[in-house]
């Protein structure tokens, strides 16, 4: 059963992956704006990335829970000096150079923090059976120990800033930790608790965050300027119609309209050109290859296995419908990319080993 | 357990993600595709030329010429603070003014804005060569009206200005956009629909920064067509400076034809104020002043005719065989009717009615008009193109005015008088005419009862334009006109003739003086109304001087114009 989910994941993954390809030769076809450059890139990359999964599904997972806590201190650090020393680019910093290939941190931090929260609530599960504990007691080391876990590297991000970023690392903990097995109501309480902390949130978002949420509201008061991307992007995805105009036809991807397009906004590429034929495709990929892994996840018998499952999964779909939700105006936009379709080499990489993890996760039965 | 409820609720969300795909591409698709297709297609419009005007002989009145437009593309714009300062220094206009204008005209960010109109050559130069600086800057080049003539016949060519709300609602089914360039007086208003040029456009694909990627389609300008008057501009010349300061206005009609040689109004005012920036500040003026200079007084002004109108009494009198070719009253210098007296130039004794007409005896024609009444006149009034429009290729003409026993029954209660039959009688009281009417008249009688349709239009582009139904016949016997064209000429010919200063040598003028009381403590309007049968052609003229004074003045301004004309080898 679990095999078959593995070999069901690696099929969908390469058809995802094969129209993230296409998409991004349009996007990038005979244009100045977008490099055609991009495209080989993220050939190369997929090619590499194939080696990758190869290694990862064949390796001994538990490897990760032993270096754990290791990646995720590094990756602090590493997000601590991008901080002090990375390029700017757009505004942010976000990324490191390293030998000449520079690379995004935050996207790295995203695993590091599934592999960090996946060994704590796995540790603690097994000395919670032993004896009971107060209320209070549950809260502290169930909660609060893992919220501060995954606030330093979020603060982090937030800082570069990286709204999006940031905010996937508080969906991480939301999915690890209602796996966790704690209780309903303390995870009810505390979401709650979160909702009402919304509002001061308010005040420490930057100015042009707080101006992509007010046109996410309503993009026509500024359709120049911070509402222009969601306005375009709507157009590209709706002209595409049922069928799209076809390939390297599209008018708002190749004239330009498309800002990012070969990155957050690669799916109005898609949508334009190959029309809901396309969108629909690719969703249901997509729907494929998470409802995958979460039976992967079911299936796994150890609970470190099973967390970072259900975290992978959960960071893998909550990208995937954030980044379609903001092309078609369901969501604010924040920087987020499309897993495996976008142009990242970071982005990209990370996602493979998402899933080369979860491969390997399908074949593992017993625990020893 | 746990899973399965994360299992349920990804799944939800890419259910919502599913319905608003096929909401967004399935049922709004063909919405956003509009949308996409105005996002890269633009249309640009091309200006058709307007066609020119141009007088009997070729010489252009209405002209086109090249000028420069400063416009900037707000999207390219980058620096706009210095884009404007480097303007301001440049155009020498205040910076603040500059952006109002900007901020004010600015509506798309690809559409251009025209910040400053009409610019010199030389700053066009200058900007032209500063384009690589100033990103999204530029100049526009296209056609501009241009009346080489100036303030001379400027009434009968009139001027052109942007399309106003009232027109626009006229002639929107007609080609015209808000931005078309309309006619709003004179022949640039009548024949507006022939003279306009037709808009093209270019559609063009545009990428986001509007940048042109290729041509769709064109639909080329046409131009205009041009228009032939049978203006003669020399004429015009030489009438709107014998004119000069004086108010008034010239009307010269060829007499076999009914073209109109000549029509000038006075004051005049330059055309150009209206389509050059640089001259506006004399728009104003021109409303304003008290003189009504943009009034053609040629058709729009309406004066009592005074003794002119004693030609059609003459007319009616002897069509009524009321009175004939030797019927003689005798004048004592005034007529007196009840307690008052009706005063006459001079005291001129026993006159038959040639010798009247020559002498303009009031009193003669006082008794003539007693004899044949108020309504006589009015019949013979109007059946010479008195009271009614000639219906002139001109727009905003007026119609006069003649009074009726009738009409005084409907308006005012208190009736007519004898009194208001001598005031009739010689062109006083309530009769008004138009200058073009009286010209038209004098040629009636001197045709022997075939009156002309005066009228401008000779060619339109390369199309001569007929005119039908020129000549109306007023069925009188011929005799009665005859009788009148004697006296016309004794008012040349006589001695003691109200025109004998234009008995000259070489010249075979008809015709008849009029001095009409004007308001109480202004002089009175002079006319001279005639024709002349010697010379190259044949003319009918009216020679009209608004608060002239006497009618000698208005002799003596024929007699230069004709004297002047000849000199010029014209007549």
């Amino acid at each position: 059963m679990r095999r078959d989910m593995g070999v069901v994941i690696l099929i969908f993954t390469f058809a995802v992956i094969a129209i993230g390809l296409v998409a991004l030769y349009s996007a990038s076809y005979h244009n100045v704006r977008v490099s055609h450059k991009i495209f080989y890139d993220q050939v190369i990359f997929s090619v590499v990335g194939l080696f990758l999964l190869l290694y990862l599904s064949n390796l001994d997972y538990r490897k990760f829970y032993d270096l754990a806590y290791f990646f995720y201190g590094g990756s602090v650090i590493l997000l601590i000096l991008v901080l002090v020393s990375g390029r700017h680019a757009l505004g942010a910093q976000r990324w490191f150079s390293i030998a000449g290939i520079s690379f995004q941190p935050s996207e790295v931090a995203k695993l590091t923090l599934i592999f960090g929260l996946g060994r704590y609530f796995s540790d603690r599960r097994s000395s919670l059976s032993a004896r009971p504990r107060s209320s209070l007691g549950v809260l502290w080391h169930d909660l609060f120990v893992p919220l501060l876990m995954t606030l330093v590297p979020m603060l982090l991000v937030f800082k570069q800033p990286d709204l999006g970023t940031s905010l996937l690392f508080f969906g991480i903990f939301i999915f690890m930790l209602f796996t966790s097995g704690l209780r309903y109501r303390y995870i009810l309480g505390f979401l709650l608790l979160c909702l009402m902390m919304m509002p001061f949130g308010w005040h420490i978002i930057k100015p042009y965050q707080k101006d992509r949420l007010l046109v996410f509201l309503n993009p026509n008061i500024d359709p120049l300027g911070a509402g222009y991307t969601i306005i375009q992007s709507k157009i590209a995805v709706g002209s595409g119609r049922l069928w799209g105009k076809g390939w390297l036809s599209g008018t708002q991807n190749q004239l330009n309209f498309l800002p990012e397009r070969h990155t957050d906004f690669i799916f109005s590429v898609i949508g334009e050109e190959w029309g809901l034929l396309g969108t629909l495709a690719l969703v249901t990929c997509y729907g494929v290859v998470i409802y995958a892994g979460l039976k992967v996840a079911e299936h796994v018998k150890d609970r470190f296995g099973m967390q970072i499952a259900v975290g992978m999964t959960g960071i893998f779909s909550l990208q995937v419908l954030i980044n379609i939700g903001m092309v078609l105006g369901m969501c604010p936009v924040v920087g987020i990319t499309l897993p495996l379709v976008s142009y990242g080499r970071t982005s990209f990489l990370v996602s493979l080993f998402m899933i080369g993890i979860l491969l390997n996760l399908s074949k593992r039965h017993t625990v020893f | 357990m746990r899973i399965k409820i994360i299992r349920v609720i990804i799944i939800l969300g890419l259910l919502c993600l599913a319905a608003d795909l096929v909401y967004t591409q399935g049922i709004r698709g063909s919405f956003y595709y509009h949308q996409s297709v105005n996002n890269r297609i633009r249309v640009i419009p091309l200006d058709g030329i307007r066609g020119r005007i141009l007088d009997r002989n070729g010489v252009v009145l209405a002209d086109n010429r090249l000028s420069f437009n400063v416009a900037m593309i707000p999207q390219d714009i980058k620096e706009n603070d210095q884009v404007f300062h480097y303007l301001s220094q440049v155009l020498n206009v205040k910076k603040s003014k500059l952006f109002q204008q900007y901020s004010q005209k600015k509506h798309a960010p690809f559409a251009p804005v025209v910040v400053a109109e009409d610019v010199d050559k030389k700053v066009a130069m200058i900007l032209e060569e500063n384009k690589f600086r100033f990103p999204g800057l530029y100049v526009q080049e296209h056609s501009r009206r241009y009346y080489p003539m100036g303030s001379i016949g400027a009434h009968l060519i009139g001027q052109v200005g942007k399309i106003n709300r009232t027109k626009m609602e006229k002639l929107k089914d007609y080609g015209y956009t808000p931005l078309s360039i309309v006619g709003y007086s004179g022949i640039e208003e009548y024949y507006d629909h022939y003279l306009k040029g037709k808009e093209g456009g270019l559609q063009i694909e545009v990428n986001s920064r509007g940048q042109q990627v290729r041509l769709l389609s064109m639909r080329d300008a046409e131009s205009g067509e041009d228009v032939h008057l049978t203006i003669d501009a020399r004429i015009q010349q030489i009438a709107q400076e014998a004119l000069g300061n004086r108010k008034g206005a010239i009307v010269i009609l060829d007499f076999d034809s009914g073209e109109i040689l000549g029509m000038v109004s006075s004051p005049t005012y330059d055309p150009n104020i209206f389509v050059d920036h640089r001259l506006q500040g004399q728009i104003s003026f021109a409303y304003s002043s008290p003189d009504a200079p943009l009034l053609n007084r040629a058709i729009q002004g309406q004066y009592p005719p005074g003794s002119v109108f004693k030609i059609i009494l003459t007319v009616a009198a002897l069509a009524n065989k009321r009175i004939s070719r030797h019927t003689t009253f005798n004048c004592p210098g005034y007529y007196t009717l009840g307690k008052r007296q009706f005063r006459c130039a001079h005291v001129h004794n026993a006159q038959n009615l040639i010798e009247a007409i020559a002498h303009s005896c009031n009193v003669y024609f006082f008794n003539t008009g007693l004899l044949i009444g108020p309504d006589q006149m009015y019949k013979y009034a109007r059946l010479l193109g008195l009271g009614e429009v000639t219906h002139v290729d001109l727009p905003a003409e007026e119609r006069g005015f003649l009074p009726s026993r009738r009409l005084r029954r409907i308006r005012n209660p208190t009736g007519w008088y004898k009194g208001d039959t001598l005031n009739y009688s010689i062109g006083q009281g309530e009769v008004l005419a138009t200058p073009l009417q009286v010209a038209r008249m004098t040629a009636t009688v001197g045709r022997s009862g075939k009156e002309v349709q005066p009228f401008l239009i000779k060619k339109i582009g390369e199309q001569d334009i007929v005119q039908f139904s020129t000549v109306r016949l007023v069925n009188l016997a011929p005799e009665i006109f005859t009788i009148v064209q004697e006296g016309l000429k004794g008012a040349v010919k006589d001695p003691h003739g109200t025109a004998r200063l234009l008995d000259m040598p070489g010249f075979k003028i008809f015709g008849k003086t009029g001095t009409a009381q004007s308001v109480p403590g202004k002089d009175e309007h002079a006319w001279f109304a005639g024709y002349s049968l010697e010379g190259k052609k044949r003319v009918s003229f009216c020679v009209f001087l608004e608060y002239g004074g006497s009618s000698y003045n208005a002799v003596v301004l024929t007699r230069e114009l004709f004297q002047r004309l000849r000199i010029e080898d014209i007549l």
